[in-house]
């Protein structure tokens, strides 16, 4: 049933840009895309593994950054930029692995003091980033020596490269990993008594999700084609972070529709002009009484009359 | 004479933080939450006070102070009872209550967007202009009446919480809900002095951190994060870590603007942080604790 649901949705999202939709609404989708690779890293960081982290935009930021500089001062080519926004971030959150020892509120402001570190350092450092004025003239991105002009082809792409990271999440999540973490997440305690090595792994699902929010960083650098330190400030994590939350702790497709719903409801909301803002927090309050499983979870609710058990 | 202005002005601001971070840590340790939306209530807390000001040009400058903590804990009050009590009582698990009140921060963001506009607002001259000489230092009467009133409202509260009977119900239900509860403790009236005391505390911090610098919508978002930072500093949980924690991150802040960098400033107090907490994890309360 599920497998049937996931290849549906997966045809329609790939077969979406043969009907012609409006360029606008592909860049969107493309970002929603974009922001649900982020979200799934965070995910596993914080549904699977247990450990806050609202420092991701920082990791997303170094990506971006990474990527977009070194195929305008370089001239790589998208995928190599792509493989080193990834890897550039994986690096940087090495040097932030020991805080993985700290627990709960304290690893949350540790990740929160290095993103801001990091905002600073991308806002200061004129002659690397551009300061204030932002990284301009980054490259659309190209495959094969084929420049992706098309919108739907950007689409494709950044659809492709979420799908992808799904899915190797959702092998890690089922895979010995995968139920290490789940037990550390459960009761760290418990699990270092059964031998599971509690440290490593979660440094791992740390270097993890920095490397997936750097390749994010990459597709936002050359979507956007335009980077400015604002854009990776610490709401940028507060939002990545509310995009798990909502979606549903611990689920994967959860965090691709809080995605969704991050991204695309501020948009929606347009027609409310001023109060739009206002307007997402307060939906933000109530969506929270939802519990632990967030919009996953209401919906898995809604659909279970109509699955066979 | 240049050195002690800076400690003057470093000591005012860490006073600010301090009373931040007593807020954060005072609702961290009831409740576990980690209340995003501290800094707002700040920020709402200095503009009703201006607001105040504008009906009342000649108000005295402790009554000002007084109405941003009334301000600031009736909102606080109201924010606990409309949106984290239903929260607590369906049990739903402490990370959303935190998201919830991210979307309470957002709310409040823009809502005070919405009535005081999105220009920085000045207060008018809350103290007179003339420096006062202290052992044949200047300080400017700001910074001198900043932190007087500091010490006295962190006085006041640690005489509360350490003399009268609801104090210590309080510090009960921080150390252990359940049993206080079995003692007797009304958990839920407790929550509502917890959060309505948070309130006041960064109301304080609002009125002075406008009459210092100004007011504007988006005050609380960076004010929040350092007061977060100081209480992390001084030990989460711990009340005199977080005043603790307050003035010594206001110092580092300020010398470090002028001796280091000032676009730099913020990123020399979150290194520390990291180190702090990497090599401290109890906080500078540890410190002597550990040698106890």
């Amino acid at each position: 049933m599920t497998r049937i649901v996931t290849a549906a949705i997966l045809a329609a999202l790939f077969a979406l840009p043969l009907f012609g939709p409006h360029p606008f609404i592909l860049h969107m989708l493309s970002l929603v895309a974009i922001s649900a690779t982020v979200a799934l890293g965070l995910q596993l960081l914080l549904g699977f593994s247990g450990q806050l982290s609202i420092g991701q935009a920082a990791f997303y930021g170094i990506g971006a950054y990474a990527s977009g500089l070194l195929s305008t001062r370089l001239g790589l080519p998208f995928p190599a930029a792509f493989a080193a926004a990834g890897l550039a971030a994986a690096l940087a959150s090495l040097l932030m692995v020991p805080i993985t020892r700290l627990t709960g509120a304290y690893l949350a402001v540790a990740t929160l003091g290095f993103s801001i570190l990091v905002y600073l350092l991308l806002k200061n450092e004129e002659w690397l980033t551009g300061g204030s004025f932002g990284l301009m003239g980054i490259p659309r991105p190209s495959l094969f020596g084929h420049v992706l002009t098309q919108p739907g082809h950007a689409y494709l792409l950044c659809v492709s490269v979420a799908a992808l990271v799904y899915f190797s999440l959702l092998r890690l999540e089922r895979s010995r990993f995968g139920r290490a973490i789940n037990a550390i997440r459960q009761n760290e305690d418990a699990a270092r008594a059964c031998g599971v090595q509690v440290t490593l792994l979660k440094s791992q699902c740390f270097v993890i999700a920095a490397f997936v929010a750097g390749l994010a960083g990459s597709l936002y650098a050359h979507q956007v084609r335009y980077l400015a330190p604002t854009d990776f400030t610490f709401w940028k994590s507060v939002e990545i972070l509310i995009m798990v939350v909502i979606g549903g702790m611990g689920s994967l497709f959860g965090a691709v529709l809080g995605a969704a719903v991050v991204v695309l409801l501020p948009e929606v909301l347009r027609e409310v002009g001023d109060y739009r803002m206002l307007v997402f927090g307060a939906i933000l309050m109530a969506v929270m009484l939802f519990g632990e499983t967030g919009i996953a979870g209401f919906l898995g609710q809604c659909l279970k009359p109509f699955s066979k058990r | 004479m240049y050195l002690a202005d800076l400690f003057a002005a470093g000591l005012a601001i860490g006073c600010v933080y301090s009373l931040v971070a007593l807020g954060f840590a005072m609702i961290i340790r009831a409740t576990g939450i980690i209340h995003f939306a501290q800094g707002e209530l700040l920020m709402l807390g200095s503009m009703s006070a201006l607001s105040t000001l504008w009906l009342m040009p000649r108000l005295p400058a402790v009554l000002v102070l007084v109405c941003g903590m009334i301000a600031s804990g009736v909102l606080a009050v109201a924010m606990e009872f409309l949106v984290y009590r239903p929260l607590r009582l369906r049990r739903v698990p402490l990370m959303n209550v935190i998201t919830a009140t991210v979307g309470m921060s957002i709310l409040c963001i823009n809502a005070a967007r919405i009535l005081w506009g999105s220009e920085p607002l000045r207060y008018p001259e809350l103290f007179s202009s003339s420096a006062y000489g202290i052992f044949g230092v200047r300080v400017s009467p700001q910074l001198v009446w900043i932190m007087l009133f500091g010490v006295v409202l962190m006085g006041l509260l640690q005489l509360f919480l350490k003399r009268t009977r609801t104090g210590l119900v309080m510090q009960a239900v921080a150390q252990d809900a359940e049993v206080a509860q079995l003692m007797g403790a009304n958990l839920t009236r407790m929550m509502v002095y917890t959060f309505a005391i948070a309130g006041m505390m960064a109301g304080a911090a609002g009125v002075m951190f406008g009459s210092l610098f100004f007011s504007f919508f988006e005050m609380g978002f960076v004010l929040g994060i350092k007061g977060f930072v100081a209480a992390t500093l001084g030990g989460l949980g711990s009340l005199a870590g977080a005043m603790l924690g307050g003035i010594v991150f206001g110092l580092i802040e300020t010398f470090s603007a002028v001796y280091v960098s000032s676009a730099y400033k913020d990123a020399i107090g979150m290194v520390l942080l990291i180190a702090i907490l990497l090599f401290l994890p109890s906080g500078l309360v540890g410190l002597w604790k550990r040698r106890a």
